[in-house]
């Protein structure tokens, strides 16, 4: 009988590390995208509007059997893991984009005005003024992404990335104890879960620390 | 199970409630005979709108008893769905006008006027269609019928939350500061409704804020502070002539603030 | 590069049957968790906590692991004790998933609807069953379907997940073909286009049955 514990905890971390990183480039994808929505020129407002609509439109399950297996017929060839990381990216980069938008559209648009009246450029308010008072609620809503993030990279079992829940059905096969993997794959993907949710709860603290909400 | 026509409408005998330590009703009586009009009026907190919430069993009281025409309302003999189902059938008896109307927004104004006969007294739909417009000609809204509450006025509100408590034909009405959340333009045209009540001799209870109106339309005024009757009379002498200092006091602070004839001075 | 839909137009009658599938699952699992969220929020409000805390644990289990997660455990796990269709595991798995989803934002909107609603409906002479049958639940669906029309629309987009258990939706009917043309990008990319067209639609069902719920609120 194999012990099953070892080969969950490492798989959580594949899992975990998938997820960090693809958080972290899909956080400058929707940076790229708030200002591309912001553009002067309309092509480019119209281009990440439409991106956007599209990557929600669709399933992530099905952009990464796209990419993955279509990837190749385009000249994109990518391994499982990075695979795994470049979808994750570009799909939340979108909903984050629309999470990030709507943190910034929920400053006071008085704030914005008076800035600008004192002499800051758009750039300069936007820094100092809007993104401050914007962040508390940027940072709970990325948040919840976050979450989101983490539960969807179960979906990169599929092209055979040994994460948490590939390792969970190979164990559920091989052992007949579906009871117990479950329960352990489960337990790891809530403390994973909660540890999001505590970062998240710390940072948003830190963020609104000066703001009087 | 009506009684013979000497039994009164709703008769109360020692009426007490307590909230935790807070004892808001100590020991009240009172007796309605049927067509009468009975105000209630007191400082808040005076446990008025406690009394009238106990009569419709929507505060448990302690001690007393509550009948409605001869039938004991409160029972404490009774558990569980035995209560359940006699307290229902009394409420059908009586109808209660709240102060935020609680009209039901997922109704269309007809169909919170309907929902009771059709569902409670099994009314088929066309007949009750027709008591619905009927009464909502009767409180001035017949046009409304279609509408939904979200897009009515306080008033009209409030107009329809009373068509709706009658359309159980209901043997009592019971106010609760039915026109305190109206802005002043708008209680008139709830007043008028009460009052076209009144003159076709609905058995009423009303708590309320408005002197002159209270005044104008009771048989018999009741004053409340303390969770006591301090003071009962016949509108015009308990009005103008009150026996109480308390009474005094607290007419002195609150006539005028509603009758039209004072508003001028203020 | 160079790519050739002619298989994507050769394997069109399968892929449509696909979408058939997907349009099924759709709505049963729809129909099980709208419904089934509304009785599991009802009882999780309104029961002894020997009833009610099982059913909050259960909730919070479903929301906070992962759906294929969900699904293996069913497929595998239940699969073994009792000989059931995968189809049949695949709706169970997608409506139980939503109806903890449903039943969370259910159980929001119950608490919010006002005590004042519960008694005018008392006064009136109804019981409590009754008031919240006619009064509060119809209600808290109302203010309920922006959220429920959501997560309607997500939940529909994870029925392509269901091809991992073997379920002949759209993504697991194409596999086969892929797997005889070589073509994938032309296949998945047709998929992704029928889940966009979908989604649009449901957008504007969505838009369209917010703007008739408003006035009900």
């Amino acid at each position: 009988m194999i012990d099953i514990t070892p080969l969950l905890v490492k798989a959580a971390w594949v899992t975990l590390d998938i997820s960090a990183r693809a958080l972290f480039f899909g956080f400058f994808i929707a940076t790229a995208l708030v200002a591309l929505r912001t553009a002067r020129l309309p092509p480019l407002r119209w281009l990440a509007r439409a991106y956007i609509s599209v990557v929600r439109g669709t399933p992530y399950f099905v952009q990464l059997l796209l990419v993955f297996y279509g990837g190749p017929a385009i000249g994109l060839r990518l391994d499982p893991f990075t695979c795994g990381v470049v979808v994750g990216a570009f799909n939340i980069g979108a909903y984050m984009s629309e999470a990030m938008r709507g943190a910034i559209e929920s400053v006071d648009s008085g704030q914005n005005e008076a800035s600008r009246s004192l002499g800051f450029g758009r750039l300069a308010t936007l820094q100092h003024i809007i993104l401050p008072q914007a962040a508390g609620l940027m940072i709970r809503s990325v948040g919840v992404l976050a979450i989101i993030l983490v539960k969807n990279s179960s979906l990169v079992s599929i092209i055979s990335v040994v994460e948490l829940t590939y390792q969970a059905q190979r164990l559920i096969g091989s052992t007949y104890k579906p009871l117990e993997v479950f329960t352990l794959s489960a337990l790891m993907y809530i403390v994973i879960i909660y540890a999001v949710m505590g970062l998240v709860e710390f940072l948003y603290r830190r963020a609104t620390r000066y703001t009087f909400l | 199970m009506t009684q013979t026509t000497d039994t009164p409408m709703v008769e109360l005998k020692g009426i007490k409630k307590r909230f935790g330590d807070l004892e808001v009703l100590k020991g009240i009586d009172l007796r309605v005979d049927r067509g009468r009009i009975i105000s209630i009026i007191g400082p808040s907190g005076s446990g008025k709108s406690t009394l009238l919430r106990s009569i419709n069993n929507l505060e448990v009281i302690d001690e007393g008893q509550i009948l409605l025409d001869g039938v004991q309302v409160n029972r404490p003999d009774l558990k569980g769905l035995a209560f359940e189902r006699h307290i229902n059938h009394i409420r059908q008896n009586m109808g209660m006008v709240f102060q935020h109307f609680n009209l039901f927004p997922h109704l269309s104004t007809l169909e919170n006027v309907t929902l009771a006969p059709r569902k409670l007294k099994g009314m088929n739909a066309g007949a009750a269609r027709e008591l619905g417009m009927e009464l909502l000609e009767r409180v001035g809204l017949a046009d409304k019928a279609r509408a939904y509450p979200s897009s009515l006025s306080g008033g009209q509100k409030q107009r329809v939350a009373i068509a709706r408590a009658l359309a159980m034909q209901p043997k009592v009405m019971l106010f609760d500061e039915a026109t305190s959340a109206l802005d002043p333009e708008l209680v008139e045209e709830v007043n008028r409704v009460m009052k076209g009540l009144a003159e076709e001799h609905m058995t009423m209870l009303i708590v309320t804020h408005e002197m002159a109106f209270a005044r104008d339309v009771s048989d018999w005024a009741m004053f409340m502070d303390g969770g006591v009757v301090v003071e009962a009379d016949t509108p015009d002498k308990l009005f103008s002539n009150p026996d109480q200092e308390r009474t005094r006091h607290f007419l002195r602070k609150h006539l005028g603030q509603a009758s039209p004839g004072a508003a001028a001075a203020g | 590069m160079e790519f050739d839909f002619s298989p994507v137009i050769t394997y069109f009658p399968t892929l449509l049957k696909g979408v058939g599938v997907t349009l099924l699952i759709g709505l049963a699992v729809a129909a099980m968790s709208i419904l089934g969220g509304q009785i599991v929020a009802v009882i999780s409000l309104y029961t002894r906590k020997v009833v009610s805390w099982p059913l909050r644990f259960f909730i919070w289990l479903f929301m906070t692991t992962p759906l294929l997660l969900q699904l293996y455990f069913l497929y595998f796990g239940l699969g073994e004790l009792i000989l059931i269709p995968a189809i049949v595991v695949g709706i169970l798995g997608l409506g139980f998933h939503y109806m903890a989803y449903n039943a969370d934002i259910f159980i929001a909107t119950i608490r919010s609807v006002s005590s004042g609603q519960y008694e005018a409906s008392r006064s009136l002479g109804f019981g409590h069953l009754r008031t919240l049958l006619y009064i509060i639940l119809p209600q808290a669906f109302y203010r309920a379907l922006p959220q429920l029309s959501n997560n309607m629309i997500i939940m529909v987009k994870d029925i392509s997940v269901l091809s991992a258990i073997g379920i002949g939706e759209m993504v697991y009917v194409s596999q086969y073909a892929i797997s005889v043309t070589f073509r994938p990008f032309e296949f998945y990319i047709t998929i992704a286009v029928i889940y966009y067209l979908i989604n649009l639609m449901m957008e504007a069902g969505q838009t369209w049955i917010e703007r008739r719920a408003a006035y009900r609120r």
